[in-house]
């Protein structure tokens, strides 16, 4: 899976935008939009957000979690505990990519987010390093990652099982059973 | 044109893929032997001496290849006998415990892993302790000392997923060809995330096929 892939998934989540048309309620598989009103604010998909930002037919308002108050709090929450902390959104990471590339405008202190979100993926990524290596470690064989969002996993996920297959065959090699000499000439 | 393309991966384990290149390679080293009973018109073939009808005597030292000598050995039957290769033994186990990172798995390998595994074919009494080295923490009294592939993963791991637009042949060098594809897999990763990240992932690219088509088409016109 493909970090783009993991964006088109992400575009799926609901936003607040400001439209400054008017049309009727649309009927969209997946979800009736609208109706929408100029000034008064609606919810729609990311990816219809950013083509009507792009189009410049309405103004964006951030998630409630992209405020520089909160995020400061997240990371120094990240900090603290060993284990993953649930995150704001399950797609954090590619809401602030998205949303800070194209509606920047829109949204107050966007350097500062920036820098915060940033920090808060670097301090997890180093996390699951290392917990990824006590887990190897131990020669564990199932492990729980509850608050982990799915472009953290996507990153690490094909180095971290492709890891624990060849120690699997390694740790399988000399148990009698599946490969016992049954062919004796 | 990567994805469009799937090798068979080798096999790691008691047996080896069939048609796995890299297990065809491994299976090419050659492993220390001595031969249990004559060898009747084999001299030649087994490098010890000028003749095609010259017999290998018994007792003599054999070097053959992993593929020969899996087919040769039988616990019954004596044909040949075969050793420990240096650096699968105890010497050398205890190097790998005390620091497995220090050492060159390249130099020794490039097949460690898969050659070691294959090695535990032979029955050797010291077969635990062979598996155990290459990759098992050994728990003995709840005190773990780490082994070769579990101690050199978290190395692998840092190194494939921090070394971003860096030249990362010095650090592939020391590894086995079962570690340097773990190494790449993690070097897609982290690319694949920071390309994302800058926006690349939006543009369009050529594909690697259309680039090389280009370049040969080119060649060809310049002969």
């Amino acid at each position: 899976m493909e970090p783009a892939e993991v964006e088109f998934l992400a575009e799926k989540e609901l936003v607040t935008i400001v439209p400054n048309f008017s049309l009727d309620r649309i009927h969209l598989i997946g979800g009736d939009l609208g109706p929408f009103n100029p000034g008064l604010p609606v919810e729609v998909p990311v990816w219809l957000a950013i083509n009507l930002k792009q189009r410049q037919k309405c103004r964006l308002i951030p998630p409630e979690w992209m405020d520089v108050g909160k995020l400061e709090e997240i990371r120094d929450q990240e900090r603290k505990e060993d284990t993953f902390t649930p995150m704001p959104s399950p797609y954090y990471m590619e809401l602030t990519k998205l949303l800070l590339n194209y509606a920047s405008d829109n949204i107050p202190r966007a350097d500062e987010i920036r820098t915060l979100v940033k920090d808060t993926w670097d301090t997890r990524m180093a996390k699951l390093r290392l917990s990824a290596d006590s887990f190897v470690r131990q020669q564990e064989v199932h492990a729980k990652l509850d608050n982990l969002t799915l472009m953290e996993i996507n990153t690490t996920r094909t180095f971290l099982t492709q890891a624990l297959d060849h120690m699997y065959k390694l740790r399988t090699n000399l148990q009698p059973g599946e490969s016992s000499h049954s062919q004796d000439f | 044109m990567a994805e469009a393309y799937f090798p068979v991966g080798p096999g790691l384990g008691m047996e080896e893929n069939f048609l796995s290149l890299d297990d065809i390679l491994m299976s090419q080293e050659k492993l220390p032997g001595r031969a249990e009973s004559s060898l009747p018109r084999l001299a030649l073939l087994l490098g010890q001496g000028a003749g095609s009808g010259e017999s290998v005597p018994e007792g003599s030292k054999l070097e053959i290849p992993l593929w020969l000598a899996k087919g040769l050995h039988d616990s019954k039957r004596r044909i040949i006998s075969v050793e420990l290769p240096k650096i699968y033994r105890e010497a050398w186990r205890t190097v790998f415990s005390a620091d497995a990172n220090v050492v060159d798995l390249h130099k020794m390998g490039p097949y460690y892993y898969g050659f070691g595994s294959q090695l535990l074919n032979f029955e050797n009494p010291e077969n635990p302790e062979i598996a155990q080295t290459i990759l098992q923490a050994t728990v003995s009294d709840s005190v773990c000392s780490p082994q070769t592939f579990v101690a050199r993963f978290r190395r692998i791991m840092d190194s494939s997923q921090n070394a971003y637009n860096e030249d990362t042949s010095a650090l592939v060098a020391r590894l086995d060809e079962l570690e340097r594809a773990l190494f790449q897999v993690g070097q897609k990763g982290l690319n694949d995330f920071q390309c994302w990240e800058k926006g690349q992932a939006s543009q369009i690219t050529a594909s690697s096929l259309v680039q090389n088509y280009g370049k040969r088409k080119l060649a060809e016109v310049d002969g």
